[in-house]
């Protein structure tokens, strides 16, 4: 499939260092995925294949999905969304101020706290902001 | 009705065929809507798409209220097609006849959905038909008949109200053509 490219190459290179550097740092990482808001995979750990693709399609559409929520509930801007299981758990967090808008997936297990691995992601999305919005 | 007492009709088909827009045009209330800015122009140019769904619904005038659902019509989001056509009791498929892939979407689609939703009543809208001539749409039909599918074929715009409305018509036509009794009040 021919992913259309938002991001210039260097940025979305840079984007690919911080989730590697993200998921050596944590070992409960499994899998992160920075998506385009309309599901197209724009970074991937580990390197983009089908199984990052396909997160990548369905991270959007749970995004978009939680949106429709809060919208409905008055609640505004949806920041992030977690689904946590007995084994793991999935977080898809929303980069502000990126064109196009995107979102980043985390997939973990659950030896670790999951706020821990909140506060991380966040924090890896404030490095991914900056990244891409050069 | 479906194991939950309600009509679920779903509207497939590919990228830009008019999906979004029927429910939006059709539905009684707001419709759920989860569009995003579409960045592949390529596939088709314009502004947004589809990631989830479409959710609308239609009081028919007989009281009945249909649950519409519309699926993304990217391939990507084929998960979905899975999710949303579980259930449903009829799937209406729209085609776009101005795309050089129009005949392999509409033997694509119906394949894929006639798999999801076994035996429900299948209908298809073929849009932006500019020739008005009456065997416009014999090359559709003819595509189905070579795999043995005879199913009901329309030249619409769902931009038009009165078009979506037909296509929901006949597949209620269908569903009520198999009851074998009237039904009185609800099982
Ligand atoms: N000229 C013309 N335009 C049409 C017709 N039917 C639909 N359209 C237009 O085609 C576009 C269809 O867009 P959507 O309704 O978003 O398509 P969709 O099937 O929901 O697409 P995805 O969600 O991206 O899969 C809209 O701009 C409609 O106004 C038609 O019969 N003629
Ligand atoms: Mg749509």
């Amino acid at each position: 499939m021919a992913t259309p490219s938002p991001f210039k190459p260097a940025a979305v290179e840079a984007a690919q260092r911080h989730l590697e550097a993200f998921a050596l740092g944590n070992s409960d990482v499994a899998l992160t995925v920075l998506t385009s808001g309309d599901g197209f995979e724009i970074a991937a750990y580990p390197a983009k294949g089908p199984v990052t693709a396909r997160v990548a399609a369905m991270s959007s559409s749970m995004q978009a999905l939680a949106q429709a929520l809060t919208r409905e509930a008055g609640l505004g801007r949806n920041r992030s969304l977690i689904v946590e299981t007995d084994t793991g758990s999935a977080i898809v967090l929303d980069l502000d101020d990126t064109l196009p808008r995107t979102s980043l997936a985390v997939i973990a297990s659950n030896r670790e706290l999951l706020g821990k691995l909140i506060w991380a992601s966040r924090n890896l999305c404030k490095q991914l902001e900056k990244t891409l919005g050069q | 009705m479906n194991a939950a007492g309600e009509l679920k009709i779903v509207f497939t088909g590919p990228m830009g065929a008019g999906k979004t827009t029927a429910i939006t045009a059709i539905s009684d209330t707001p419709p759920v809507s989860t569009e995003v800015a579409n960045n592949d122009q390529q596939a088709f140019a314009k502004a947004s798409t589809t990631v989830a769904l479409d959710f609308g619904q239609l009081a028919l005038s007989d009281g009945t209220v249909v649950r519409l659902y519309g699926t993304p019509g990217q391939e990507r989001f084929a998960f979905m097609w899975e999710i949303l056509g579980r259930g449903a009791m009829g799937v209406i498929l729209l085609i776009d006849a101005n795309s050089p892939n129009a005949l392999n979407d509409l033997e694509h689609y119906t394949r894929t959905f006639r798999g999801i939703s076994p035996g429900q009543p299948f209908v298809v809208g073929i849009g932006r038909l500019h020739d008005a001539a009456d065997d416009a749409l014999a090359p559709f039909r003819e595509r189905l008949a070579t795999h043995g599918i005879v199913v009901p074929i329309f030249s619409v715009d769902v931009r038009k109200h009165e078009d979506t409305q037909l296509l929901i018509a006949t597949v209620m036509a269908i569903l009520e053509a198999r009851m074998p009794e009237p039904e009185h009040g609800h099982a």
